[in-house]
């Protein structure tokens, strides 16, 4: 697509509509001022993400098939400087830590076998869909006719995840514990055991890696500015202190990031209505994560995050020129909607997706996170071992 | 502002600029203003304690200086249906910093529902007379008053509390003194229309619930919102004791207000109690204690009967 009235003029026209967004929310007094700030901040994330393909499922296939490192040191990075930013926060707000204590609204969830088995299939969802949810979100702007139906799966995904909560509840979660690094030890000891892990890891990734062959850096002229800012992928480093800064501020300011609560939100909120799904969900009140209330109000401050992100996602691809939509297939419907459903489940079940008890659990020094890392990936790794073993199945008739 | 309070506040203003000691500036009245905060924020004499119902309000930006009361942990005991006990509320307060001559001062988020269960509290355990920020978060919020996010400390006070509680709440068994033994107490419902009429058993998304619909039998329906401006402050003393008087309460004798679960009560307890002067009581069973006891009488007009659909 090169038509620059296209290229350039829906870029400007969606800039206009967010900017007008966030002046008409902003003008709303004390009550539109968090609204307006998460629809800015969901705008800056999905930015981000495009710009950096900040995709934790590619990113990890990356790793694995291609030995490139570069999108999981994102991640890392971005979880490294979150946890700093987090634990800053967290000192001014609950000086000690002591045990008992937790800090608001964080994402520190309920650590269970559910949570192992959501993640797992999660990640399983991720490998089916070809990523995980927020990457759907920013890949609808890159025209990916997957993330569509990814997206309607997850939303049929959040809605079994009601139905089988609250036997999952009385059966397996009710029994969960929470687990905060700070609660033992203390706010030093925990930012200093989660930057060892993540360093670990980073380690590990870059041993395993290759060296891609660096590209020559020309100087910095205003030609090569404008290259680097909107054509060519942002470097890790840059990606993943950026989405370290904005999981900061976004908690700060509103909430932690999560991308799933307001979908929950409409399919909880329309599945009462139509009776479908259960008035009460056990416990879930008083869980930490993108937990999903009936709506009350029609903007939400995850709604708006959620159309920043797509919406600003959209000016930098077609700024790009990375709107590259695909003649739809059957398999591609297939794919979206059982890896959506799998997303959805595995999302609700959790109590939040990669962005919200990953990234965010992992910043706030929280047991789930890890334990959804390692759960998820092992999902990732079945679902590629069943994909080998079907593959040579078919080969061989 | 009330022509009392301005006056007041200009006084303390004029207090603060000729360098007099903050000792001088306690407000009187049940009420303060946003700008007599705003003066006295530094003042030592004076602590703030926010209790908002929403969690994470307060340390995402609170009136520079207040102490967090979470309602759900720091004002309740954990395990029994009870306020905090004496002892652990002393405790709080002492960590606080709150000394025998403190001016203490709540708000909160939601109109100071929540706030004034807590001044209901602070006086049940004999703070007595601690003040409401009128016009609470809302109109701090709405005037552009600084926030701030840090968790203030302050050094720990040896204030010790009475023994004895305030008479300041209702018990099961005084409310049916007046429904079966005739005492001659004025009952408060100030829950909405429809939960008084028997039409619901509680508002949509509640979880604590009776199993009986109605009122206690002679009680008036008072919704509590009833009692606040648009912008979150409270009604004029004078609209508030007309409003009052057309429903029969006048003072002439005790009050005893209740709601579901007693919190929004308290906010009418502040009114009745603080503002208008009345002899009042809490019952802080409420209709989830009294709407749930075996063989009390009800008074159901909608005549909406459990489990039947």
């Amino acid at each position: 697509m090169t038509n620059p009235a296209i290229r350039f003029g829906i870029p400007a026209l969606i800039a206009v509509g967010l900017v007008a967004g966030f002046l008409v929310l902003n003008a709303g007094g004390p009550e539109g001022r968090p609204l307006a700030f998460s629809l800015a901040i969901g705008a800056a994330f999905g930015a981000v993400l495009q710009r950096s393909r900040f995709c934790f499922y590619c990113n990890f296939r990356d790793l694995v098939e291609r030995r490139e490192a570069a999108g999981v040191i994102a991640i890392l990075v971005a979880l490294a400087v979150g946890a700093i930013g987090y634990t800053a926060i967290f000192g001014a707000w609950l000086p000690t830590p002591a045990p008992g204590r937790l800090p608001p609204t964080a994402h520190i969830g309920p650590v269970s076998i559910t949570l192992v088995i959501a993640a797992f299939a999660f990640g399983l969802g991720m490998a089916i869909s070809g990523s995980c949810l927020s990457a759907h979100f920013y890949r609808l702007a890159e025209g990916s006719v997957i993330s569509p139906f990814a997206i309607i799966g997850a939303a049929l995904g959040f809605g079994l995840g009601f139905l089988t909560w609250n036997p999952l509840f009385l059966a397996i979660t009710s029994n969960a514990f929470v687990l905060w690094l700070p609660n033992h030890l203390d706010y030093a000891g925990g930012l200093v055991l989660t930057l060892a892990l993540i360093a670990a890891l980073a380690i590990a990734a870059l041993w395993w890696a290759r060296p891609v062959a660096t590209q020559e850096q020309s100087g910095l002229t205003l030609a090569s500015a404008i290259q680097r800012l909107f054509i060519i992928r942002w470097p890790a480093v840059v990606a993943g202190t950026l989405v370290g800064i904005i999981s900061t501020l976004a908690y700060f300011r509103v909430a932690p990031l999560g991308v799933t609560a307001e979908l929950g939100s409409i399919v909880r909120t329309a599945g009462t209505a139509w009776s479908v799904l259960p008035s009460t969900l056990f416990g879930l009140d008083g869980l930490r994560g993108c937990a999903t209330v009936i709506k009350e109000a029609l903007l939400s401050n995850n709604g708006l995050f959620v159309i920043g992100l797509i919406a600003a996602a959209f000016i930098t691809s077609l700024l790009a020129n990375q709107f590259h939509p695909r003649r739809l297939t059957g398999r591609d419907v297939a794919r979206g909607l059982v890896g959506g459903v799998l997303l959805g489940w595995g999302a609700m079940t959790a109590l939040g997706c990669t962005v919200g008890v990953l990234l965010s659990g992992i910043q706030a020094g929280s047991l789930s996170g890890w334990v959804f890392l390692v759960a998820m990936t092992l999902g990732i790794a079945a679902a590629w071992a069943v994909a080998r073993v079907w593959a040579r199945r078919f080969a061989i008739q | 502002m009330r022509p009392t309070l301005r006056l007041l506040a200009s006084a303390t203003s004029a207090a603060i600029l000729t360098g007099l000691s903050f000792g001088a500036v306690a407000q009187e009245g049940p009420l303060v203003t946003a700008a007599w905060v705003e003066e006295n924020l530094s003042n030592p004499d004076v602590r703030i304690f926010e209790v908002s119902v929403d969690t994470g309000v307060y340390e995402r930006g609170h009136i520079p200086g207040a102490v967090n009361l979470a309602w759900h942990t720091d004002l309740v005991d954990p395990i029994r249906r009870d306020i905090v006990s004496r002892e652990n509320f002393e405790a709080l307060l002492q960590a606080a910093g709150v000394g025998e001559d403190t001016t203490v001062v709540l708000y909160g988020d939601n109109n100071n529902w929540f706030a004034a269960w807590g001044a209901w509290v602070f006086d049940i355990h004999g703070l007595g007379e601690v003040k409401l920020l009128d016009g609470g978060r809302k109109l701090w919020e709405a005037q552009g008053l600084p926030l701030d996010t840090a968790t203030p400390e302050y050094a720990a006070s040896a204030i010790e509390l009475p023994e004895q509680p305030a008479d300041l709440r209702a018990r099961l068994v005084d409310v049916l003194d007046v429904v079966e033994g005739g005492a001659d107490v004025s009952l408060v419902d100030i829950r909405g229309p429809k939960e008084y009429s028997g039409e619901i058993f509680a508002p949509e998304g509640v979880q604590e619930l009776s199993i009986r619909a109605g009122h206690i039998p002679g009680a008036v329906n008072f919704p509590w919102g009833g009692a606040v401006n648009e912008d979150g402050t409270f009604k004029s003393a004078d609209d508030l004791k007309a409003a009052f008087a057309a429903l029969g309460i006048d003072g002439s004798k005790p009050i005893i207000t209740y709601c579901r679960i007693g919190e929004r009560s308290s906010h009418t307890w502040f009114v009745l109690s603080r503002i208008l002067g009345y002899e009042v009581r809490n019952y802080d069973g409420s209709w989830t204690e009294y709407g749930n006891a075996v063989g009390v009488p009800i008074d159901n007009p909608s005549g909406t009967v459990w489990g039947k659909i």
